[in-house]
């Protein structure tokens, strides 16, 4: 009699267990959101989750959740985006020096986003027609961009932009940064073209078996150069706004967004069951990194310490992504 | 195939006429001859000149500086430019002393990163002159002219003492940045100053920036997430250069907040931030042109006698930049 208890105890305790180690892994980047935020705001309640400090989070993680959405798509493909961050600190660059020599702020901003496109288009040449790996190919493309970006600022940062631009980055509605608005609006777009969209259908089959889908008819090369260029353009607006934000640009302003964008989508790897990039994921992932820096320099932690601790959480955050395709 | 070797073909095209259309311009890695079109020296006195910091406002006037007065006076110059990268540059400049060079001139780079060049040019019994090239003396070079940073820092904490009528029980940030030579000795000068004349150092020790190339961005998330958490706990913040200084002020600007800021180097964003009303209070302006002049006559003095500097080590005063003389100042990342 006892026996056929003990076993039943065993079982659930076990199948418990399972479930528990299951449910950490499929919620795991959303419990570490959750645990950051009650770790930090149980470490300061009077600051934390006050309106300036949520707002200071959302205006400091604003570009890179542009940036990171740019970075989803490619990923989405199964490729990455090594050119993202230059692409941005060029686009500012073109803007703001139009603007400087005159150029009308419209026609500055469609230009500098035109520069994002055309590298984008560039990338997906490469890696969709001309099969090189995204690595080698984001690679070459960045260094290009860099020196590009170089060549355009003279070496110099570029400021003296109109007035009317710069409140892109710094005005504000409602008492909220304008760029914590664009980043929504980018974001919402990206998640329904993903979700509800052929192209996004198409984007998530090449991801998930590149052959399968070109067996299922569907063109996977231009679903990929569709990809990189859609990268392309929107890390150029996350530029843009970047320019806008500091009232300034540089060749290498914003160069940690490439690193954060793509640790930014692995986070959010792990949160939906198939473990494959998705802008919500993305999001929580942003998230994540926001929260940290925001609450790491509230606690006064050192900034080495800070970066030792970000890098610890990409190796978690692929570890779990890992571990998600391993359940697969 | 053929639509791929087509565009190969087009890719190698394009390539081959941007290197020729580019052949002019940019920074190289391999030695370069900046004689360039010079008249013939009339004694060959062969220079090779590098700095890692081309990319920088100032790397790169200094680099157009001395291929300028190479000309003028007749210096054979072999340019290296090391867009910060030591590995590539190193092996650039010791290939160029071992093909023959009377001396060896630095520009903005640190000894300590280049023991294989100051090593290269010992067993080839030539000596290096340098510009801002460490902040202490050292057996490395015949002569190093630099700016003082007990000067600096003396000068900007004063105009911060000055705007705050005195340092005492007032909470003031330093902001750092410890790979850069300069930055980390007059940061921790200022740190040290400040602790001396009874201020708090706000968050308890040096705020470390990781990247010059995020430092505007690092220093603006650092001192909004510090008044987030302390909306008047800040009276001043001391940094130790401009771009990083203009990230705290606008944090500080768009915070309504009343703290000032200072900064280093002068350039002109800073100057027209100092002119702006804003919290950017002043810069230190490092005299680099006379600098430069400075170390050509150690150098021409060396060629015509061969006589090397009487120390090893100089430092010259920098001028404070304030609202007071900001429009009658050249900014440093104008020079030339």
């Amino acid at each position: 009699m006892n026996t056929p208890q003990t076993k039943s105890t065993a079982s659930i305790a076990v199948g418990g267990a399972k479930s528990a180690g299951r449910w950490m892994l499929q919620g795991g980047t959303v419990v570490a959101l959750v645990l950051l935020i009650i770790f930090f705001f149980a470490m300061r309640p009077d600051v934390f989750l006050s309106f300036t400090n949520v707002r200071n989070i959302l205006y400091q993680v604003s570009i890179l959740a542009i940036i990171a959405g740019a970075q989803t798509i490619v990923m989405v493909v199964g490729d990455f985006d090594l050119s993202v961050g230059a692409t941005s600190a060029l686009a500012g660059a073109v803007a703001a020096a139009m603007m400087i020599g005159g150029t009308p702020i419209p026609i500055a901003i469609i230009v500098a986003l035109l520069v994002g496109l055309v590298i984008g288009l560039v990338n997906g040449v490469l890696i969709a027609y001309l099969k090189l790996s995204a690595f080698v190919a984001t690679l070459a493309t960045m260094t290009s961009v860099v020196g590009l970006a170089f060549l355009v600022t003279n070496g110099t940062t570029l400021f003296n932009m109109p007035e009317a631009f710069n409140q892109l980055g710094q005005g504000r509605m409602m008492d909220i940064p304008i760029p914590v608005f664009i980043a929504i609006i980018i974001s919402l777009i990206l998640w329904f073209i993903l979700r509800f969209t052929t192209i996004g259908r198409r984007w998530y089959a090449t991801g998930g078996s590149a052959e399968v889908s070109r067996l299922s008819g569907i063109n996977i090369k231009r679903a990929r150069l569709i990809a990189f260029t859609a990268a392309g353009l929107i890390s150029a607006l996350g530029g843009i706004i970047l320019a806008a934000r500091l009232g300034s640009a540089s060749a290498v302003q914003g160069e940690d967004n490439m690193m954060f964008s793509v640790a930014a989508v692995f986070l959010g790897m792990t949160v939906i069951r198939s473990g494959a990039a998705n802008l919500g994921g993305t999001m929580v992932g942003v998230a994540i990194i926001g929260v940290m820096s925001n609450g790491l320099n509230i606690l006064g932690v050192n900034a080495y310490v800070q970066q030792v601790v970000t890098g610890l959480i990409i190796i978690a955050a692929v570890t779990l992504s890992s571990l998600r395709h391993k359940e697969r | 195939m053929r639509s791929k070797i087509t565009a190969l073909g087009a890719l190698a095209v394009a390539a081959a006429l941007t290197l020729a259309g580019c052949s002019n311009g940019g920074s190289t890695p391999a030695p370069t001859n900046g004689g360039g079109d010079a008249p013939a020296p009339s004694e060959d006195f062969k220079v090779v000149a590098f700095t890692s910091g081309n990319q920088t406002p100032v790397g790169a006037w200094w680099v157009k500086a001395v291929t300028e007065k190479a000309e003028e006076l007749g210096w054979d110059l072999t340019m290296v430019q090391g867009d910060f990268d030591f590995q590539k540059m190193n092996p650039a400049v010791e290939s160029a002393i071992g093909q023959g060079a009377d001396i060896v001139f630095d520009g903005y780079t640190d000894y300590a990163s280049i023991g294989s060049i100051v090593t290269a040019a010992k067993d080839a019994g030539i000596p290096i002159f340098a510009i801002d090239s460490g902040t202490e003396p050292t057996d490395a070079f015949v002569v190093n002219v630099t700016t003082d940073q007990q000067v600096l820092v003396d000068q900007t904490l004063g105009a911060i003492s000055e705007a705050l009528g005195g340092l005492e029980g007032k909470n003031v940030m330093v902001i750092g940045h410890d790979p850069h030579a300069g930055i980390r000795m007059r940061a921790s000068l200022a740190e040290a100053d400040l602790k001396a004349a009874g201020a708090n150092i706000a968050g308890g020790s040096i705020q470390k920036v990781q990247s010059p190339a995020t430092g505007r961005t690092e220093a603006l998330t650092l001192v909004a997430d510090y008044l987030a958490a302390n909306p008047n706990g800040l009276d001043a913040v001391w940094v130790g250069w401009d771009d990083a200084a203009l990230g705290a002020a606008q944090a500080i600007n768009e915070a309504g907040a009343k703290a000032v800021v200072t900064g280093s180097d002068a350039v002109a964003e800073a100057i027209a931030g100092i002119l702006s009303d804003g919290a950017f209070l002043a810069t230190s302006m490092q005299p680099w042109p006379e600098v430069l002049d400075m170390v050509i006559a150690d150098i021409e003095e060396y060629r015509a006698t061969g006589t090397l500097p009487s120390t090893n080590f100089v430092a010259v005063e920098p001028t404070l930049v304030d609202a007071s003389n900001a429009k009658d100042i050249t900014p440093s990342d104008q020079l030339g």
